[in-house]
């Protein structure tokens, strides 16, 4: 295993922003490095739509997953608000932590449940932003959301439109981003792009900002 | 000295007599409504949502706007009308059963979220208009079509306490009052305060009248209103409960 | 006066609740009652979220039955008012929604079908068919729009305002836990700059005047002493109803001309109904797609013009033959043979409409 400085990253950002999807990419990425992962699914709206269709496919990959199997939720009946005990202790874990959060304002504020959350020195909060979608479509609205969720430490422009998405959306997204970052004073972490456009783009965006290419695995679970 | 008018000016003459059954409360509870809108000058304002049961038979009683609606569902139409225009005044008229059983739950939300509705309910104790089963209000040892022997409140529950209910789940700004047909004036006022209380934007404004049903009661004169003013009295206090503003009042 | 909330277009990606949100915004809905239930929940999210900037109004009820009623209150009121709901709730709306057809009371309810019977599951179903179009104690006076893209959400929803105003049915749009869920992308638009002119809205009650004075009291009923009476009042409706029907009704079909196997579905199953009708054209097989967009009423010119020259149909549902029935019913007397693939409260895929097609086909 790679000794290095110890990665704790939080992804929240709005409903249907492409939380889970940076997030599990991000994991994957570290994993590839020979890092030891542990992605953890903190999402206690929705628990049953996101990783847990894939946990199987993402531990196959080398990270450890913290996320409900289906069978552990039957009884339920509904897509219940609930939070799994073993989470709550995700960043007393070794390795490198990335935790994909639930959504909007209410979603940020289950980094709470975590113990540590408020101490541990090394955890970044991250805001992943799709200019698509409605709330989040303009600097302003960008800059208003992003103070809502508070504790933020940098954005991440996931600008896109599903199967529809081309290089004008990733770009119009950096910029529209990046001026809200500025705005709010923080910084752009990174762009991410499916493969094929992230190689049009290069390892960094006009704004110098690093790109990471997103592999597609939400089309796989539930969306 | 003047004569007053034995209908008040905003009841439909054309649809007079009314449909209940000789001796029936209803006209009455309705006559003291009527006097209320009158002297408050609120007829073009009035809308009145009436449920099922003899409640119903009022749905072309008075010359304002009316709305039949579904047994137990009276306040959350009017409720949705009110929300959608304010300048509505609404008035939810039920029977003791549209009321307490079947549209309860609507009741205790209309009552919690302060619905700014003027709610009746009729209590006669039992269910009228199909053929005189229990209702909630149905006195402890009293017979009906399905308490033939007499409610037993060790297998069917006591009287609800309606207007006891509503004021304790009722924030400040409700009014709650309990009348009766035997004193018109007094329930006139109280359902007259009920609209002011509207009018206001204070809050939910209920009123229980206690009323009578000769005929399901299967009693002559003398024996019904001895029935109200004897039994039904022995249960269902009369006054205010919850006035706005005037804690001292409550439980009087 | 408050800012549109959509103004000229814009190209978005969105989940199925929210594209329902901002189509009642966009539609100039003016209130919305709802009751939280699992798949429909972000819809009233949605609407809380926006509706302060745009002056529009919300209330959460006690249950789906107050939902209806208080919705049934506020368009009598005058409003463009609607609800939303799912599963056990539709079937405690189908109470309101029998009013509201009494009365030709134009509310708008949206439905994100559940699994079924009973609380079941939150996905993907197509269980609600028969409850949606013909729900209640009556006769099924109701326009049912089944969805099958995001777009269409936008599009029907925005539609089902004016359908319900210009022909006074209740109306509903008919989704299911997966497109409420599913991200898409879509372009919301103004309607007013597409051409659409929202139907205007009336006050049934408490309009100007002194009642018994300047007009007549305005008594609303569902009520009637007389068989004859409520009879009367049905025939009415019932001419109604079928003079707007060749109005309402909308399909979607393509190479159906010289099909000898139609591959009919509605909804979500359409999507993979399409690209199985289009993979087995070009492998050669004379196979034709149709979609009833209303279900209510069934758009029965259309099927029965596809009927005289198919052979077989093949009915696909998530559902044990709901929409079949209605089918049926529709195509009564065609000699058409009625095949199907029947997968209850289960997705349906391209490729297993291929297989069954091939099944068939040998």
């Amino acid at each position: 295993m790679v000794i290095g400085s110890r990665i704790v990253e939080a992804y929240v950002g709005e409903y249907a922003s492409g939380k889970s999807e940076v997030a599990v990419n991000r994991a994957l990425e570290l994993a590839a490095a020979g890092r030891l992962v542990t992605l953890v699914d903190l999402d206690v709206v929705e628990p049953c739509y996101t990783l847990r269709p894939i946990k199987r496919e993402l531990e196959q990959k080398g990270i450890s997953v913290l996320a409900w199997e289906t069978r552990e939720l039957i009884g339920l009946g509904e897509t219940g608000n609930i939070l799994r005990a073993e989470n709550r202790w995700a960043l007393r874990r070794p390795g490198d932590i990335i935790l994909d959060i639930g959504y909007g304002v209410e979603g940020a504020k289950t980094l709470a449940l975590l113990e540590d959350a408020d101490t541990d020195p090394d955890l970044q909060v991250y805001a992943v932003i799709n200019i698509a979608r409605p709330m989040t479509g303009s600097v302003a609205d960008i800059v208003q959301y992003v103070l809502q969720l508070g504790g933020i430490d940098g954005l991440i422009n996931n600008s896109h439109l599903g199967d529809d998405t081309d290089l004008a959306i990733v770009q119009e997204g950096s910029r529209v981003v990046s001026e809200a970052a500025r705005e709010l004073d923080i910084p752009v972490v990174a762009v991410t792009a499916v493969t094929e456009l992230a190689e049009l783009i290069g390892p960094v965006d006009s704004a110098g900002h690093p790109v990471r290419k997103l592999v597609r695995y939400m089309p796989r679970t539930l969306w | 000295m003047t004569v007053q008018s034995a209908m008040p000016k905003c009841w439909n003459e054309e649809t007079k007599p009314h449909k209940f059954c000789p001796g029936c409360g209803h006209g009455l509870v309705l006559k003291a409504l009527g006097q209320a809108i009158d002297e408050l000058g609120i007829q073009d304002k009035v809308v009145f949502g009436c449920d099922i049961g003899c409640s119903l038979l009022s749905w072309d009683f008075f010359n304002v706007d009316t709305i039949q609606t579904h047994h137990g569902r009276t306040n959350p139409v009017i409720t949705g009308m009110k929300r959608a225009n304010a300048d509505i005044i609404g008035v939810a008229y039920m029977g003791d059963g549209g009321g307490y059983a079947i549209g309860s739950q609507h009741l205790v939300s209309a009552a919690t979220r302060n619905e700014r509705i003027t709610s009746i309910v009729v209590n006669n104790t039992q269910y009228g208009m199909t053929g005189g089963q229990m209702a909630p209000t149905t006195m402890p040892g009293q017979k009906t079509e399905t308490t033939p022997y007499g409610r037993d409140p060790e297998t069917t529950g006591s009287p609800t306490q309606g207007p006891e209910m509503v004021a304790a789940i009722a924030p400040e700004g409700a009014y709650v009052a309990r009348g009766s047909v035997a004193n018109v004036r007094q329930l006139k006022g109280y359902i007259k305060k009920a609209l002011e209380n509207q009018m206001a934007g204070n809050g939910f404004s209920f009123v229980e009248a206690l009323s009578l049903c000769p005929t399901n009661w299967r009693t002559n004169a003398k024996d019904t209103w001895k029935f109200l003013e004897e039994d039904m009295y022995k249960y269902f206090k009369v006054g205010e409960l919850k006035v706005p503003g005037s804690q001292e009042k409550e439980g009087q | 006066m408050p800012e549109k909330p959509i103004q000229g277009e814009k190209k978005v990606f969105v989940t199925g609740n929210e594209v329902v949100a901002w189509a009642a915004l966009a539609a100039e809905a003016e209130i919305m009652y709802g009751y939280p239930i699992t798949p429909q929940n972000e819809i009233m999210h949605y609407w809380t979220r926006t509706i302060p900037k745009f002056g529009r109004r919300f209330l959460q009820t006690e249950d789906e039955l107050s939902a209806g009623f208080t919705t049934v209150g506020g368009v009598l009121a005058g409003r463009r008012a609607f609800t939303a709901t799912a599963g056990p709730g539709n079937i405690l709306m189908q109470e309101p929604l029998s009013m509201a057809e009494a009365m030709r009371v134009p509310i708008v309810a949206v439905v994100e079908q559940r699994g079924g019977p009973s609380t079941a599951t939150v996905i993907y179903s197509q269980q609600e068919v028969t409850l949606t179009t013909l729900g209640g104690n009556g006769e099924g006076l109701r326009v049912v729009y089944s969805t099958a893209t995001h777009q269409d959400l936008f599009d029907y929803t925005i539609k089902a305002f004016n359908t319900a105003w210009k022909y006074r049915f209740p109306t509903f749009v008919l989704a299911d836990g997966y497109q409420a869920k599913m991200r898409e992308s879509v372009v919301f638009y103004d309607p007013a700059e597409r051409g659409i002119k929202m139907v205007p809205t009336e006050a049934y009650v408490g309009r100007p005047g002194m009642p018994g004075v300047d007009r007549p009291p305005m008594h609303m009923r569902n009520t009637y002493n007389m068989e004859e009476e409520l009879y009367e009042v049905l025939q009415e409706y019932l001419a109604d109803y079928a003079k707007a029907a060749p109005e309402i009704e909308e399909h979607e079909a393509f190479d159906t001309a010289d099909a000898d196997l139609v591959v009919i579905s509605h909804g979500v199953v359409s999507r993979a109904c399409k690209m199985a009708v289009q993979e087995l054209r070009q492998q050669g097989y004379k196979v034709g797609y149709f979609r009833p967009i209303t279900l209510r009423p069934m758009p029965e010119k259309a099927l029965r013009e596809v009927a005289a020259t198919a052979k077989q149909f093949l009915v696909v549902e998530s559902a044990q033959g709901q929409l079949a029935r209605l089918l049926k019913e529709a195509m009564y007397g065609g000699t058409a043979e009625m095949l199907t693939l029947f997968k209850p409260g289960v997705g349906v895929t391209s490729e297993e409409v291929v297989a069954r097609v091939k099944e068939i086909k040998g």
